[in-house]
């Protein structure tokens, strides 16, 4: 037995070692900008090529009282949460219904309408990014909440994922309920919903994921800072004079630290999400 | 049976509504509570709002600003002041944005060569008739050109702007440079070079320029358009203002430009990402203006000198205008808006302002009562430079693609390309933009 | 009866008669779904095409006029957009090969039974929580020019002091590179999820059979695992493809195009030139160029996916 339990280590030695390579690499620049956020500004650049950059000397939290002092980053938190909760939330519902519609209900031009959604299936926002600019300049809609929610709303992904999901539900439940005398509507709301929780679950992590880093919309669409999001509020701070790193840093693992907490916190379900993205897909 | 039927469908949408959880059933009216509404003339206690823009400035810039909004709310309860701080790097991009979309302030803070692209937009009023003549007549004259186009005063600013050399008076002992006492007396580009090949050996051959390559926007055309002037070259004919042709890419501006290039090849010149690189003394020359002033003096003390810009044939050229205060079209009150700009031009103010900034107090009144600006005063030079040296940014409405074409020009260059190859393109991308307008006629 | 009720609900049947029995609950459940996309997503794709063809500048006070094909024909012509569509597809030649690896890779590595997996696994996921913003931003600090920089001193070290410190973000062979590497870091993660899940949905017994046969570890690999991954795998190409497509916010962050415009891209040069230059139906024909390669690249996917198996 003795040889056969050498040639399982040696893979299994280098496995580790990749995976280990691997972490440092991926970790190294999350555990540089939390160093980093540690240190008086003067040292952060000129100790970035020394071992300092990961080890310091010592630890302050300046910087962060600095950020607060500086910039409205309250505000800026806030605003992000609120603006992506809203686009997750209306998303949830808006994107079900229709992909309920689309799955398990009979009506005249659902296949048009369908193989619309489907034709905007992977186009990406950018693509239409700037005659939209010029649409919400016609709204009235720059520096607002809205503009930076209502175009989010609806998602053809989201409706194709609930609408691969609905499919796999059995048919004989619904069937039931209609012989109870529901209508689709209450056949939704009651049974289907509940039912879907695993795909609700998987959306509102994949929304999350695709509009918590907007960056290109809101800097066209907002000057004022009562509207700014984090990802245009930390670009910004990093050009305003006086440029001090270790505030950016500071900055940067105020904006991050919440969502890795409630990442890992919910890190099953984030993976779970993300996994059945691409099953479906 | 209809009415039946109707009844059924509207009782089967409250079932649903009513299954929401309750955070969704409020989104609809949440969103349409949150839209934005116009923006009030008059406040909670009948003051006139007065909405204002300001770009975001170095911090001590930033807070003097803040400062006098506060008080001017405080010390008078007609008028009531807004203000936006709005990041410099897009300010432009943002101005047009809001114009479009009616977002404009009622008083609008912009960089001075801005105005002509501005007023023939229609988006700014002439102010003649609301400026006092007591504050008009005692405004520099390079505030008054600035401000005017078509024969009509659109904008004034508080200040006027000094661009130079800041050197460190150490750094040139060692290397034995001499020491300009004057604008007649600046280096000619050569020396320059020479004083720069030996502070950098003095380095160890570290880079010893500051340029401030680490701003985006504006900086580029106003701190280095002046080489051209200085080399015989401009940025577009200052007669027709058609044509950039045989100006911006003929053979002085090549030379000049490729002079300027070779700093940057020899490794002289700092990338200076964190804005220090003066402050830390690594570089021992900074290629700046006034808003530097108060930070380098406070690093260097007695080692701070201000030496007028290298030149490159002509004698030393520098830039002139800043950030001034134009009264939009869509201002509920101009006269309130220019209360408070005659506040802000209060000499008292200025020079708070100035203090803060190192910037030329744009009155007379207050230069003469400035320690900076008067006659020993260390910042002197930038007040003789706006007699004698300094240019004004071409007075075009195609001035925003001007300065763009010349920031992505200056890039290049920087990186190395062909110096010809890009003045020629520039020179396109300027001359389809005037045809494109059809010459920039006023209607 | 009031009239008021009977036109209401003469609007009720005769939308029944135009979409099915049904209708009103259909149209009410997809109703707001589809009038978003609409308004949202195809308006202004309308608009942008409408625009492409006229001389329209923001804020200008000429008139606008129609200008035939002449927008398409300087964006095309345009030194800056050619090489932004160049940049864009390199990124995606680079990026796609290399992300779609290194994920397999992990995702292999992590299937196996080994201590601390769900460890490894949140640590390569977690840059997915990073909004790209400030990935940009904490990789402007760690690509520091000159020998401060922590990119460059590494560099140094693993090659001996063999490597002279670079500006990497203004160095026209290493900007773009520079850009490839953060965002493999940051995605790299949500495909390797992608990939594990694609992993353990292929049945064990399909590895019990090789291994009888006689199948090493690469054979079992080539034969069992890139078969049966084929779906996912494809499903991780295409969307990376799009994304590099996408590519922006680190481009406007860190290099603004430069330098000499070898990190410039498609969307990069549209914005720039509508924000900041104002030229409204400029930037409209390069969106509809772009609207084009997207859905070009949209068809080849649905005519490769339709093959292997039925989506809908």
């Amino acid at each position: 037995m003795k040889p056969r339990s050498a040639s399982r280590l040696l893979p299994l030695a280098s496995s580790y070692a990749v995976l280990l390579v691997c972490t440092a690499v991926f970790f190294l620049p999350i555990a540089f900008m939390i160093v980093a956020s540690l240190k008086p500004d003067e040292l952060v650049l000129r100790e970035a090529g020394t071992w300092r950059a990961l080890f310091p000397g010592g630890a302050s939290l300046q910087n962060y009282r600095d950020v607060f002092d500086r910039v409205n980053f309250g505000r800026f938190f806030v605003n992000s949460v609120f603006i992506t909760g809203c686009i997750v939330l209306g998303g949830l519902v808006v994107n079900s219904m229709a992909a309920y519609a689309f799955a398990r209900m009979q009506w005249r031009g659902r296949t048009l309408c369908f193989g619309f959604v489907l034709a905007l299936l992977i186009l990406p926002f950018e693509a239409i990014a700037v005659p939209l600019f010029y649409q919400m300049i016609e709204f009235g809609w720059r520096n607002s909440y809205q503009v930076q929610i209502v175009p989010f709303i609806a998602n053809a992904f989201s409706i194709y994922l609930f609408y691969s999901f609905f499919l796999t539900i059995p048919k004989e439940m619904e069937e039931a309920a209609a012989m109870d005398g529901a209508g689709a509507l209450r056949t939704f709301f009651t049974l289907i919903v509940p039912l879907a929780k695993p795909a609700f679950a998987t959306v509102a992590i994949l929304t999350f994921l695709m509009h918590w880093g907007n960056y290109l919309w809101p800097l066209m669409v907002v000057d004022h800072e009562t509207y700014r999001p984090l990802p245009v509020a930390i670009a910004e701070f990093q050009t305003l004079p006086p440029i001090q790193w270790g505030d950016i840093m500071a900055f940067g693992v105020m904006m991050i630290l919440p969502v890795l907490v409630v990442f890992l916190v919910f890190q099953k379900g984030f993976v779970k999400g993300v996994a059945s993205s691409g099953i479906k897909g | 049976m209809k009415a039946f039927g109707l009844e059924v469908g509207l009782r089967k949408i409250v079932v649903g509504l009513r299954l929401f959880p309750w955070p969704l059933a409020g989104l609809p009216l949440f969103l349409s509570g949150c839209g934005q509404p116009e923006p009030a003339a008059y406040d909670d206690e009948g003051r006139e709002m007065v909405y204002i823009w300001v770009h975001s400035g170095q911090a001590p810039e930033r807070e003097t600003i803040r400062g006098q909004v506060e008080e001017f709310n405080e010390m008078q309860d007609a008028i009531r002041v807004d203000m936006t701080i709005v990041p410099e790097g897009d300010y432009n991009a943002r101005v047009q944005a809001a114009a479009l979309s009616g977002d404009l302030p009622d008083l609008l803070e912009f960089d001075g060569p801005f105005l002509y692209n501005y007023v023939w937009q229609e988006h700014l009023i002439p102010i003649d008739d609301l400026l006092s003549e007591d504050v008009r007549r005692d405004l520099l004259p390079s505030i008054i050109e600035q401000g005017t186009y078509d024969g009509e005063l659109y904008s004034v600013g508080v200040f006027d702007s000094g661009l130079g050399l800041y050197a460190d008076r150490r750094r040139l002992e060692a290397v034995g440079a001499r020491v300009p006492g004057g604008i007649e007396e600046a280096w000619t580009v050569e020396e320059f070079e020479e004083i720069l090949a030996a502070l950098f050996d003095e380095a160890g051959g570290r880079p010893v320029l500051d340029l401030k390559v680490n701003y985006t926007g504006e900086w580029y055309c106003y701190a280095f358009s002046p080489i051209l002037q200085s080399a015989g070259a401009d940025l577009i004919d200052r007669d027709t203002y058609l044509r950039a042709d045989g100006v911006l890419n003929g053979p002085d501006a090549v030379r000049a430009m490729t002079q300027l290039q070779s700093w940057f090849e020899n490794g002289y010149v700092h990338p200076n990402i964190d804005d220090a690189a003066f402050v830390e003394r690594a570089a021992a020359l900074s290629w700046s203006g006034h808003w530097d002033y108060t930070r380098y003096s406070e690093a260097l003390g007695e080692d701070l000198l201000l030496l007028p810009l290298p030149d490159f044939g002509e004698g030393s050229r520098t830039g002139q205008g800043s950030w001034n205060w134009g009264i939009t079209r869509r201002a509920h009150h101009p006269e309130a808006a220019m209360r408070f700009l005659e506040f802000l031009l209060e000499p008292d103010e200025v020079l708070r302002m100035t203090d803060a900034n190192g910037a030329v107090p744009a009155r007379r009144a207050a230069i003469d009562r400035s320690g900076l600006f008067g006659d020993e005063g260390p910042l002197r030079l930038f007040v003789e430079q706006l007699e004698i040296s300094a240019v004004p940014r071409p007075r075009t409405p195609a001035y925003p693609v001007i300065t763009s074409v010349f920031e992505s020009g200056f890039q290049d260059i920087r990186d190395g390309a062909d110096v010809g190859a890009v003045l020629d393109r520039m020179v396109r991308v300027i001359e389809e933009d005037i045809e494109d307008n059809q010459g920039y006629r006023r209607r | 009866m009031s009239a008021e009720e009977t036109k209401r609900g003469g609007v009720r049947q005769t939308l029944a008669r135009l979409l099915g029995s049904g209708s009103f609950d259909a149209v009410f459940l997809a109703g707001p779904a589809l009038f978003g996309l609409l308004l949202f997503v195809a308006v202004p794709f309308a608009i942008a095409i409408i625009l492409s063809f006229t001389n329209l500048r923001m804020g200008s006070p000429l008139e606008t006029q129609f200008a035939g094909w002449e927008q398409y024909r300087r964006v095309l012509g345009d030194e800056a957009f050619r090489r932004a569509l160049f940049n864009n597809a390199l990124f995606a030649l680079v990026v796609v090969p290399v992300q779609t690896a290194l994920a397999l890779g992990l995702a292999l590595l992590l299937n196996q039974q080994l201590r601390g997996r769900i460890l490894f696994r949140t640590l390569f996921f977690m840059p997915v929580v990073f909004p790209m913003a400030l990935v940009a931003i904490v990789w402007k600090l760690l690509l520091a020019p000159g020998p401060d920089g922590l990119m460059n001193s590494m560099l140094q070290l693993v090659t001996f002091g063999a490597w002279a410190p670079r500006d990497f973000l203004r160095d026209p062979l290493l900007a773009l590179p520079a850009i490839m590497v953060m965002s493999i870091w940051q995605g790299a993660g949500f495909q390797m999820v992608i990939m594990l899940a694609g992993r353990q949905g292929v049945p064990e017994t399909l590895y019990e059979a090789a291994a009888v046969e006689g199948a090493g570890p690469w054979r079992q690999f080539l034969h069992v695992t890139l078969p049966q991954m084929r779906n996912t795998i494809f499903f991780v190409v295409i969307v990376t493809t799009i994304l590099a497509f996408r590519l922006f916010d680190q481009v406007d962050i860190l290099t603004q195009g430069g330098p000499q415009l070898a990190t410039t891209t498609v969307m990069f040069e549209a914005v720039r030139t509508s924000f900041a230059e104002a030229r409204v139906a400029r930037a409209a024909a390069m969106t509809v160029i772009f609207f084009v390669i997207v859905v070009g690249l949209a068809v080849v996917q649905r005519k490769l996916l339709r093959e292997e198996r039925e989506i809908l």
